[in-house]
C-alpha cells in the first residue's frame, strides 16, 4: 500500500518537479541551498500527501506546500544527499524557441526577484506562472482584490529594478 | 501588454531538464529527516512545557521539600500549598492540551497566511504558559523572601535580648521594597532571556506575517 502510494507520489512529483525548481530558484541563490530546499519541499510534500484529497490540482497543491516550506517551514541545514550535479542554475530557454535576449532577460528577472521580500517573491512567482488572481489569493490567504493590488505594485517595483 | 507579461511565456519555457532530480533521488529524499522549523518549534515547546513539571517533580524528592512541608504545616498554610499545587497542575495540563490541539492544526498545505497564523498561535500558548510560570515564580519568591526576612529580623532581635520584638513600619517598608526588587530582577532576567530566544526563533515568521496582514488591510 505504502509502496504504491510512494510510486504514485514520485511519479506525480517527477512530472511537476519544475514547480519546486522554480520556487527553489526564487528563494535561494546558490546550488547547495537550492538542493537543500528541494529536499525539504519534497519531504514536506510527501508528509502531506496522504491528506491530499484531489480537491485541487496536484500542481496547485504543490505550489502551496512548496511556498509554505520556502517561506515558513524551511530551516537551512547542512544535510545533503548526492544528486546529479546542480551547480549551474542558469536554465536556458527551451531550444525550440530559444531567444538570447529573452534568456538574458529571464536571468535579470531572477536577479530582480531576489531583491524582493519573501511574500513578494511568492506573489510574483504565482503571477509569472499565470495563475488566476483567485488562486493567488487563496494560496496566499489574501482577498482577491488585495492580491491584485499587491501584484501590480510588485510589478512596478520589478520594472524599476529592471530599468533603473 | 507590459514588459513582465511578455516575459511570462519565456518564464514558462525555462528548461530545467539538465538539472532534473532523478526518480531514484526523489525516493531517497522521501526517507530523509526533515529539518523543518515546525519540528523545532515542537521540540522547544515540549521542553518549555516539560521543564516546569520536571523541576517540581525533582524538588518533590529533595530534603528541602520535606522541610518546607513541615514548615508549612507548622504555620498552618499547608492547605493553601495544596490548593496552589492543584491550580498550577491544572493550568499546566490545560496548556499542554491547548498546545496539542493547536499544534495538530498546523498544515503545510494551508494558505501561507493561515499557516503562519497557526504557528504563531501555537507559540502564543507556550508563551502564555511561560508568563504564567514566571508570575507563579514571582509570587513564590515574594512569599519566601518576606517570610525569610521576618524570621531573620525576629531571630536577631531575640538574640539581642528583646522579649516581644515588634517589627517597625520602616523595616516593613524597606523589606517590602527589597523583596519586590529582588523578585523583579530574578524574573526580569528570565523574561529577558526568554524574549531573546523567542525573538530569534520567530523573527522571520513575525516579519512575514506582519507583511501579509498589512496587505489584507
Amino acid at each position: 500500500m505504502t509502496q504504491q502510494l510512494e510510486k504514485q507520489f514520485v511519479s506525480l512529483l517527477d512530472e511537476n518537479q519544475n514547480i519546486i525548481h522554480k520556487v527553489c530558484r526564487v528563494y535561494t541563490n546558490n546550488a547547495d541551498a537550492h538542493k537543500d530546499l528541494f529536499q525539504e519541499v519534497t519531504i514536506q510534500l510527501w508528509k502531506a500527501y496522504p491528506k491530499f484529497r484531489g480537491d485541487s490540482k496536484f500542481s496547485t497543491w504543490m505550489y502551496r506546500v512548496a511556498l509554505n516550506t520556502a517561506i515558513t517551514i524551511y530551516r537551512k541545514s547542512k544535510r545533503q544527499i548526492k544528486t546529479s550535479d546542480i551547480s549551474d542554475f542558469h536554465y536556458r530557454l527551451e531550444s525550440s524557441d530559444y531567444d538570447a535576449t529573452m534568456d538574458e532577460q529571464i536571468q535579470l528577472l531572477y536577479k530582480a526577484i531576489h531583491q524582493l521580500s519573501d511574500v513578494e517573491k511568492a506573489l510574483i512567482l504565482l503571477y509569472l506562472e499565470d495563475k488566476p488572481y483567485k488562486e493567488i489569493a487563496e494560496t496566499m490567504g489574501l482577498t482577491e482584490v488585495n492580491a491584485r493590488v499587491k501584484v501590480n505594485r510588485i510589478k512596478g517595483k520589478l520594472k524599476t529594478i529592471l530599468n533603473p | 501588454m507590459d514588459e513582465l507579461d511578455k516575459l511570462k511565456g519565456a518564464w514558462k519555457n525555462q528548461d530545467y531538464s539538465k538539472h532534473k532530480v532523478s526518480t531514484n533521488d526523489i525516493y531517497k529524499m522521501l526517507h530523509m529527516k526533515s529539518s523543518s522549523y515546525v519540528k523545532w518549534i515542537f521540540y522547544i515547546s515540549i521542553i518549555e512545557l516539560g521543564l516546569g513539571f520536571l523541576i517540581s517533580s525533582i524538588s518533590y524528592f529533595t530534603d528541602s521539600h520535606k522541610d518546607s512541608m513541615e514548615l508549612f504545616k507548622e504555620l498552618g498554610v499547608y492547605s493553601y500549598y495544596i490548593v496552589a499545587i492543584v491550580i498550577s497542575t491544572t493550568v499546566v495540563l490545560y496548556f499542554i492540551y491547548k498546545f496539542y490541539q493547536m499544534f495538530k492544526r498546523i498544515e503545510v498545505s494551508d494558505s501561507v497566511k493561515n499557516l503562519m497564523k497557526t504557528i504563531l498561535k501555537t507559540r502564543k500558548i507556550v508563551k502564555q504558559y511561560i508568563y504564567f510560570n514566571l508570575g507563579f515564580a514571582f509570587i513564590l519568591i515574594e512569599v519566601t523572601l518576606s517570610f525569610g526576612m521576618i524570621q531573620s529580623y525576629l531571630k536577631i532581635a531575640i538574640d539581642k535580648g528583646e522579649i516581644n520584638p515588634v517589627i517597625p513600619l520602616k523595616a516593613y517598608i524597606i523589606g517590602g521594597v527589597l523583596t519586590i526588587l529582588i523578585g523583579l530582577i530574578i524574573i526580569g532576567i528570565f523574561w529577558g532571556i526568554y524574549q531573546l530566544l523567542y525573538g530569534i526563533l520567530l523573527r522571520r515568521l513575525n516579519k512575514n506575517y506582519k507583511e501579509l496582514k498589512q496587505l489584507d488591510k
